[in-house]
């Protein structure tokens, strides 16, 4: 296992560190773009670096997946004491810190950037690392979605067929709520008298633990279809 | 192997690191009243110290970047990782509302809702997993370094003590900045450095036999987490009931709160004890069916 460990290092160290850097975003937005938009104030832009910061996130992300879609490199990796389990145990640990060291390092800056707002005596100070804690587990359930479609489809055919999966779902949805037009008051009624105010922090935190008990999912998905994937991939 | 004499020159050499670390609240006290972006940086630097001591020390005496225990090994321990979890939080929970229930304020846990509870104990779950992380920066240092070396020269139980304290001590910059601000005074300070001496050596107790049992910091790391944030998380459930404001103290706070804590360092002493005196026994007794 620490051969693994070694080997995602050394092949993807600087998708890693670039979680840092990605958490750096909504700073970096607030400095680059504040000559742009000199009448936009500092928590939009903040906000608009995070959203930036996680998406191009979840990009390199999914880049430490890249080249697993070999057919030698699969066989090859079954056959180690590890076996295809191990490997892909290992990946999915690493996304997992990558998302973690993410949130870290846009906690951290946030943070930095409160205490600094306060020395210079600025009025708009507002925290935007509960949105950031929010938007990661958001990015948990992407990557468990993403990582099974790659690895049984390999890196092209993988994103097509998501793509269409979520076309999918969506035309699923949009002809749902046209069959129900009718009843959509109602429909609209009972999400409002679930999401009270008194129970959105216990569906709020459910979701939370679904996100990561989808993620712990997604592993066992992906073991089941990794070797029905290897048998397809293209080279 | 390594030698007695070298695991007390590492240790020494690490202890030393940690405390000038400690120093360092002290030292820019000025700057940190006047500054908050330098209490920031300082005290960042301070929580991550036990970490970055552990480094050094092993940059210094050559004896590398191994055993820093820092495989999650979650098949066959992922038990254990719930240990972590719950045992915190089921241990302040007694230790929190026994003493409300003794006295008689059953109407004080009005917060104590079904939802309520269980909306935390998810929130707790599912944080632990993702914001625990910055507990590294202790954990590295006195799970995965430090009482690895204190073991061979002091024993299990001398482990527990002395690492115990000296974690304790590390706190004392802390303590002591309410002390300084004027905000306490000191027969109050040395109650909270004894409360918290006695608390964290009884868990450190826990932690250690995480580790040991796990070969991993990170449920420590979650224990740790939990240990923190159940404290805060039980205290603004029971804040949100209908605690009158001159309430006696001594209903809500008393020697309850040590006791178990106290229990959970005797169990796990024990267990700390017993498999010390397996890994003594010769193999061919410790394998006899």
């Amino acid at each position: 296992m620490t051969g693994l460990v070694y080997k995602e290092w050394k092949q993807n160290r600087l998708f890693i560190l670039s979680m840092i850097l990605c958490g750096t975003a909504p700073l970096l937005a607030l400095l680059l773009m504040r000559g742009a938009l000199p009448d936009t104030g500092d928590t939009p832009l903040r906000i608009g670096g995070l959203i930036t910061g996680f998406l191009a996130a979840g990009a390199l992300q999914m880049l430490v997946l890249r080249g697993d879609d070999r057919r030698q490199w699969s066989y090859w990796i079954t056959a180690t004491p590890d076996g295809y389990k191990g490997f892909l145990r290992v990946k999915y640990e690493m996304v997992f810190a990558m998302i973690v060291l993410l949130l870290f390092s846009l906690q951290f800056t946030d943070m930095l950037y409160c205490a600094v707002a306060a020395d210079t005596e600025k009025t708009e100070i507002a925290q935007i690392s509960g949105a950031a804690v929010l938007l990661g587990f958001v990015q948990i359930l992407f990557r468990a979605i993403d990582i099974p479609f790659f690895y049984r489809f390999g890196s092209k055919k993988g994103s097509f067929i998501k793509l269409i999966c979520v076309v999918a779902f969506v035309i699923f949805l949009v002809a749902l709520i046209l069959l129900n037009a009718d009843h959509l008051n109602n429909i609209i009624d009972t999400g409002r008298e679930i999401f009270t105010g008194y129970n959105s922090s216990l569906i709020l935190s459910a979701g939370l633990v679904v996100c990561t008990a989808l993620y712990y999912l997604s592993y066992r998905i992906t073991c089941k279809l990794y070797l029905k994937g290897a048998e397809q991939y293209d080279h | 192997m390594t030698t007695k004499k070298e695991n007390a020159k590492r240790l020494g050499i690490y202890l030393l690191i940690v405390f000038l670390f400690i120093s360092l609240p002290f030292i820019f006290r000025s700057l940190i009243n006047e500054s908050n972006t330098a209490y920031f940086i300082i005290y960042y630097l301070f929580s991550f110290s036990p970490a970055i001591a552990s480094l050094i020390t092993r940059a210094v005496t050559g004896e590398g970047y191994r055993d820093m225990k820092l495989h999650l090994n979650l098949r066959g321990n992922f038990r254990w990782y719930l240990l972590a979890f719950g045992l915190p939080l089921i241990c302040f929970t007694a230790a929190f509302i026994l003493p409300v229930v003794f006295s008689g304020h059953t109407e004080w846990l009005g917060g104590f809702t079904f939802r309520n509870v269980l909306s935390c104990i998810f929130t707790l779950a599912a944080l632990s997993a993702v914001q625990s992380i910055g507990l590294l920066g202790e954990e590295l240092g006195w799970r995965g370094y430090m009482n690895q070396k204190m073991e061979p020269l002091f024993g299990t139980a001398g482990t527990c003590l002395l690492g115990g304290i000296v974690w304790s001590l590390w706190h004392l910059p802390m303590d002591m900045a309410v002390y300084n601000d004027g905000e306490g005074a000191l027969p109050d300070l040395l109650m909270m450095c004894g409360g918290r001496m006695v608390m964290l050596t009884c868990f450190g107790t826990f932690l250690l036999w995480l580790t040991k049992k796990t070969d991993s910091i990170f449920p420590a790391v979650i224990g740790h987490y939990m240990f923190n944030e159940s404290q805060r998380t039980l205290a603004d459930l029971l804040w949100q009931g209908n605690i009158p404001e001159n309430a006696a103290s001594d209903a809500v706070a008393g020697v309850s709160d040590f006791l178990p804590m106290i229990i959970i360092a005797a169990v796990f002493i024990a267990l700390l004890l017993r498999d010390s005196k397996k890994a003594a026994e010769p193999s061919f007794i410790r394998n006899r069916p």
